[in-house]
């Protein structure tokens, strides 16, 4: 990994601006991670470490699924089922002759194919994503049952004491994906997915290739739900077609928490990961402290909902005084 | 110079949409160092032409003509590799990116495949030091007003390096000083070599700044000649094929009677503690550069953005209308300077955009009443000349006809103080001049019509009355013969003026 030009006053200037911009996200997740120390001072330790952010680790991963095809003006109804497909292809590949680099691959190359073919059917025939994403959700989640119709598989015990063991791998992971994110924006194919969502017709008399971008972004997106699956698979130690489900919704969850909007070109992917893991403190904590089931749904509901409301009333405040 | 060869030309090219010819057989060349204005009506084909010459339409027939070659298969990528760019009037910038991710984009240079930020910092600061763009380059596009952005277009043309540079209306949302750095950087370029094309409906910077003219009427070329020995009302002949009178109305000898609006310590948005007042009878203009509280001043008389008042009495009422329904109910009605967004639904046909504000009132026992509403349709229509079928969708009918229906929607509610935004911004002359008569009949008729604008002779020639704004406050209140386009623009500017004291 390079370094991007760190020397360079404009490039830090349009970083740090960004930054200032989520101000008061990381904030809030800061007050979050605090509380969540104190009340369960295990998360200083190493294994605790680890524990909580390979609980962390699959949702961060689909948010920033979701914040890439938010980025381009889209939304994603099929992360949960390419979540349960991933896990299933991992499941059923590494106990074969693939091995794991084998099903390493399977998983990454099938995401990156379906994602692509979706980008594709979107960017160039012109239809809404979230309709192509619902179709696509059918799609998968039955070649998921197909391949692997109750939960089984086999995952060897080394990858998943290497990746969920007692050590901080996902962490360290995470912070890879993060910097090859960071490389891939500093790109102009990657600086393009913001002008292809929020302005697509400007984009193209700019001469970015506004299809080809869109089909990029939906790759790229394809490809982190099916890792998710991947690592959730290491986690569980088998394959179950149904249990990246609750990923769709959480996805949004944790984008929308993270400031992306919904009409393309607006919100980063820090802020993405952040929203991803106040939504994973939130849960873990309402969890711990013993919350019934349903008051925990309520409660994220509400949760979600101020996150979008309260900035802008505080817009409103701003604009009368 | 005379004997360089043009850089850019179309040959006899002839271009129809869905069978419905559109340029037949327009000839335009494009030489070095000259400054080309091309003007036409809305609807005469000058889209269409800056759409074949920058590669984003093919011509039916006839042929694009780069460096003496012919074009052959043309693209918007091809226009750029020959060093063509356009200032289109729809921005082409990204809200959350910054400045200067805005102006490389799409010609960014590269190290390691990756965006070169120290190059990028250098080529920007350039061009932004030749528009004139002081913000920081970092900013997101998003905190700027339209002017500024407008500006950020330019920079982006600049960055390019263009040879030719075709500019689409660039000043119609600048400011008077913008719009004067631009005409200095225009003579920068010329000098330097470029070949500029220039449309403008302003027809006194089309004479400011360029040297020859192509006219388009209804697809052909009316007129390609030296801009040196024809005046204003002869460009304006060439345009419309006939004789014009004066552009605007004569102001009516009435007197205006009872005060419709006096605030007193007024504030809305931008707008911070002024006094103002308008009688019926009168047409009131606002000017002072893009964004010093124009906007904001009817807004907040209209009830659409939180306003204040020490002191307030509008249409015998002694408050500030809360919100817009108290305002139309009021007689007050607003015509938004964004028509696209504000003031129309785009997709839905004239005949549903007139009748919306009338929709309540027409209604017998909760249910539409059909035959009222195509009435008062086809009375409105005939009303303000808008002309074809009522079934068409708003968005296919030219600026000019759209504001005309903007305008029209409100009629119907009679009401007795019409507040306007840059109502004639990207509007055809011959358009122009009907809405102008219009606002004075309106006037004539004991309404009390309030107008923002940016253009200085509209605010000159049409208004009893000017009110210029500089940073929120009334920098002068002219009357009569007092209003002249040296007292706004200098109000406007923080020059002091004799005799603009208010």
């Amino acid at each position: 990994m390079t370094v991007i030009s760190s020397s360079d006053r404009l490039y830090r200037a349009i970083q740090g601006r960004r930054n200032r911009g989520l101000g008061g996200l990381y904030l809030v997740v800061a007050a979050f991670v605090v509380l969540y120390a104190i009340l369960f001072p295990g998360i200083l330790s190493m294994g605790g470490f680890a524990k909580f952010t390979q609980n962390w680790f699959p949702l961060a991963l689909v948010a920033m699924a979701q914040a890439l095809m938010m980025l381009t003006g889209g939304i994603s109804l099929a992360i949960g089922p390419l979540v349960s497909l991933g896990a299933v292809i991992a499941a059923t590949t590494m106990g074969g002759s693939l091995g794991v680099v084998g099903g390493v691959a399977a998983v990454a190359l099938t995401g990156l194919a379906i994602g692509a073919v979706t980008g594709v059917i979107v960017a160039h025939l012109r239809l809404p994503a979230i309709i192509v994403t619902l179709a696509g959700s059918f799609i998968v989640t039955g070649v998921a049952l197909i391949l692997l119709p109750r939960p089984g598989g086999f995952i060897p015990d080394w990858l998943s004491d290497a990746l969920a063991g007692h050590t901080p791998t996902a962490f360290l992971l995470l912070g890879l994906i993060l910097l090859m994110w960071k490389a891939f924006l500093a790109t102009p194919l990657g600086l393009g997915i913001y002008a292809a969502g929020d302005n697509p017709v400007g984009a193209f008399r700019s001469g970015i290739p506004v299809e080809r971008t869109k089909v990029v972004a939906f790759a790229v997106s394809g490809l982190l739900a099916c890792l998710a699956g991947l690592f959730v698979a290491a986690q569980t130690g088998s394959g179950d077609p149904i249990i990246g489900t609750p990923f769709t919704l959480n996805s949004i969850a944790a984008a929308v928490l993270g400031g992306v909007g919904f009409l393309g070109g607006k919100g980063t992917m820090r802020g993405a990961i952040c929203g991803s893991l106040l939504l994973s403190v939130m849960i873990n904590v309402m969890f711990f402290l013993g919350f019934p089931p349903v008051a925990q749904y309520v409660a994220q509901g509400l949760i979600i909902v101020s996150a979008v409301a309260v900035p802008e009333l505080i817009h409103a405040w701003r604009a009368k005084r | 110079m005379t004997d360089a060869k043009p850089l850019l030309e179309a040959r006899q090219v002839f271009r129809g949409f869905f069978g419905n010819p559109v340029l037949k057989g327009v000839d335009i060349a494009l030489y070095p160092g000259r400054v080309h204005a091309l003007l036409g009506e809305n609807g005469a084909g000058k889209s269409t032409l800056i759409n074949l010459l920058s590669g984003a339409l093919q011509p039916d027939n006839g042929e694009i003509v780069i460096d003496g070659q012919p074009a052959g298969r043309y693209s918007p990528a091809s226009a750029r590799a020959a060093g063509i760019a356009v200032v289109q009037q729809e921005l082409s910038l990204t809200a959350n990116l910054s400045i200067a991710e805005n102006i490389g984009l799409g010609a960014f240079p590269r190290r390691f495949g990756l965006i070169d930020y120290a190059t990028l910092h250098r080529g920007v600061r350039d061009v932004c030091a030749m528009v004139g763009l002081t913000e920081p380059l970092d900013m997101p596009v998003a905190d700027l007003s339209l002017g500024r952005r407008q500006t950020v277009e330019i920079a982006k043309a600049l960055y390019r390096k263009p040879r030719v540079l075709i500019l689409d209306e660039p000043t119609s949302s600048l400011s008077a000083h913008e719009a004067g750095v631009l005409a200095d950087l225009m003579v920068t370029l010329r000098d330097q070599g470029t070949a500029l094309l220039y449309i403008s409906h302003r027809l006194n910077e089309v004479q400011a700044l360029c040297s020859h003219v192509t006219v388009l009427k209804d697809g052909k070329v009316t007129g390609n000649q030296s801009l040196s020995g024809i005046d204003g009302e002869g460009l304006v002949r060439l345009m419309v094929g006939r004789e014009t009178g004066d552009l605007f109305p004569p102001r009516s000898a009435a007197q205006p009677t009872a005060t419709r609006i006096m605030v007193e310590g007024f504030s809305a948005g931008a707008v911070k503690e002024i006094s103002f007042s308008g009688r019926a009878g009168e047409i009131v203009g606002i000017g002072g550069l893009v964004g010093q509280g124009q906007e904001d001043l009817l807004l907040g008389l209209y009830g659409a953005i939180p306003a204040k008042a020490t002191k307030a009495e509008i249409s015998d009422r002694q408050d500030l209308p809360r919100h817009v329904q108290a305002a139309n109910a009021a007689g007050i009605v607003y015509v938004p300077a964004d028509r696209k967004h504000e003031g129309l639904v785009l997709p839905h046909s004239i005949a549903s955009n007139i009748i919306l504000p009338s929709l309540g009132r027409l209604a017998r026992h909760g249910l539409r009443d059909r035959s009222a509403e195509s009435g008062l349709i086809a009375d409105l229509a005939r009303q303000l000349t808008i002309k074809g079928d009522v079934g068409r969708p708003v968005q296919a009918l030219s600026g000019g006809n759209q504001q005309k229906v903007a305008l029209a929607k409100w009629l119907p509610i009679n009401p007795s103080i019409l507040l306007l935004n840059d109502p004639t911004r990207g509007v055809d002359i011959e358009t122009k001049r009907e809405i102008y008569l219009m606002l004075r009949n309106f006037a004539t008729e004991g309404r009390l019509v309030i107008i923002a604008s940016s253009d200085t002779p509209e605010l000159v020639h049409l208004c009893d009355r000017v009110v210029v704004l500089r940073e929120g406050r009334v920098a002068a209140e002219l009357e009569a013969d007092a209003i002249s386009e040296e007292a706004i623009v200098g109000a406007a500017m923080g020059v002091e003026q004799a005799g603009a004291a208010a």
